[in-house]
């Protein structure tokens, strides 16, 4: 950690030139951000005759990861909404040079008094599950409703139109699939069939998607208020209901798919997020959505397990999420399929 | 082995987390030991079970594909599947199940996608029979979650 603090150190000087003295201390590796290593540390600095000092967040890429993607689109969407209102940390640098520190990272303000909920807890937010499960929703139906042009979200993406949200989405993962299986999937293979035979409505419009919305990628404070909604790696212009059904995937829900991520009941949860998106569930296309994103689910888990066994990287959480988590979303999609094909046939 | 490898793994999450994890200074270090010791607990599981989940699991689909071949309607796959069900695990290790299971499962792809877009009589009964197995495997493979947090 010394190494990096110095270098960091020496980058935050070199991005604050009218500061000097500038020391970084107390950096320590935050767990989880499989797509990124993640940093938390403090900067002190001399400025104008004061001494100052700020906690910040360092993203680094990683060398191999859970989740491939990039960080400038990333970095992009805490530029869009955080002067929103949308609780979202202060993005402050993007840096690619590689000369800083090896791999591109990004600078960000880092939240205090609070932490994120493990979707692997049966209770992650105890007394405040109704407060946060409204704020949870309300938040997502906001992320909906903002105008991805506007808040200059879509910087760097292609445009996408509303029949094709669907299309790209399964094209991408099955991608993945077909490169990374270290073995025979019949789950996912009878998945990908049953989601090209059985095509969405198109989005009734599109929005932005964050992609990974979920208990775990979330921070509250001990007031039950949400402080920051964190991990926009996935973040793509879509259908929003990709969100809606991707928060209430039974893998966050730890068996009770009736109460996602462990916050509210369900039906509550889509009221919510109706009024605050000004848009409608379809619950024909929420299904699609829903096996649809048990299979992306498969997919970062197939994924991850190929990171692993090729030997790219021997973090732990790569082999975990490629037992556990692949046996999950295996089970829910040969339950629902099993259902849905018995009731087409019928 | 005595005692019983379950036993000792059961033993080693109890050490990680007792005697290990509360001496750690590094948030990242916790985190990794702590996800160790839940993927020890899941292994605890798969030791005892792993040879007897894909025995069962090869026989089902031998099975399937021995009934399929009799009544579909596609010369060259039904040959596939004959071939396929008239195979046997000659060893019980858990690396040539793998193998076997692997070679299997392509050919269930295989025969699922083509019974899905059969309107015959037989692919109704057929896709089910296809669907039990799948839901069975995965039912068998389940692992529990430890309860830890």
């Amino acid at each position: 950690m010394e190494e990096i603090a110095t270098r960091f150190a020496a980058y935050l000087q070199h991005r604050m030139p009218s500061a000097s003295d500038v020391t970084v201390t107390d950096v320590s590796r935050i767990y989880g951000g499989a797509s990124r290593e993640t940093y938390r540390l403090n900067a002190t600095w001399k400025e104008g005759g004061a001494q100052k000092s700020r906690p910040l967040i360092l993203r680094r890429d990683p060398v191999a990861s859970l989740i491939e993607t990039e960080r400038d689109i990333e970095y992009n969407a805490y530029v869009a909404f955080h002067p929103t209102g949308l609780p979202v940390p202060e993005p402050l640098y993007l840096e690619t040079d590689l000369s800083w520190l090896d791999r591109p990272f990004f600078v960000m303000e880092q939240i205090l008094d609070s932490a994120a909920g493990s979707p692997f807890n049966e209770d992650p937010y105890g007394v405040h599950a109704e407060a946060i499960g409204e704020q949870f929703w309300t938040h997502l139906g906001h992320i909906a409703a903002a105008d991805p042009k506007a808040i200059g979200f879509d910087k760097n993406l292609d445009a996408v139109a509303p029949s094709d949200c669907w299309r790209i989405e399964l094209d991408k993962w099955e991608k993945v699939i077909d490169e990374d299986e270290l073995c025979p999937q019949p789950v996912a293979r009878a998945a990908i069939r049953w989601l090209r035979r059985n095509v969405p409505t198109p989005a009734e419009r599109v929005a932005v998607v964050h992609g990974d919305y979920r208990t775990g990628n979330f921070m509250f404070n001990g007031a039950g208020r949400i402080t920051a909604i964190l991990d926009w790696e996935m973040c793509h212009l879509g259908d929003p209901l990709e969100d809606v059904a991707w928060a209430a995937d039974p893998l966050w829900a730890f068996n009770n798919p009736e109460r996602p991520g462990g916050m509210i009941a369900r039906d509550k949860a889509l009221a919510i997020w109706e009024k605050a998106s000004g848009m409608k569930v379809d619950e024909k296309r929420l299904q699609w959505w829903e096996i649809f994103n048990s299979l992306k689910g498969l997919a970062i888990w197939i994924s991850a397990g190929k990171e692993y066994e090729s030997g790219a990287s021997r973090e732990p959480i790569l082999a975990f999420s490629s037992w556990y988590c692949t046996d999950v979303h295996n089970r829910v999609l040969a339950t629902r399929l099993a259902a849905l094909n018995a009731e087409a046939r019928a | 082995m005595k005692p019983e490898v379950t036993t000792v793994m059961g033993g080693y999450v109890g050490t990680l987390f007792g005697s290990i994890l509360p001496h750690l200074n590094s948030e990242y270090s916790m985190g990794d030991t702590g996800l160790m010791a839940m993927s020890f607990m899941m292994m605890a599981q798969e030791y005892d079970r792993a040879a007897d989940i894909r025995l069962q699991e090869n026989e089902d689909m031998r099975a399937v594909f021995a009934h399929a071949a009799d009544i579909i309607d596609n010369a060259d796959l039904a040959g596939l599947l004959r071939k396929a069900a008239s195979g046997v695990d000659a060893s019980m290790r858990v690396h040539a199940l793998n193998a076997a299971n692997d070679e299997l499962k392509a050919v269930l792809i295989e025969l699922h996608a083509y019974v899905e877009h059969s309107k015959a009589h037989w692919a109704p009964e057929l896709e089910m029979r296809i669907w039990s197995v799948i839901c069975a495997g995965t039912e068998r493979r389940k692992l529990d979650f430890p309860k830890l947090f």
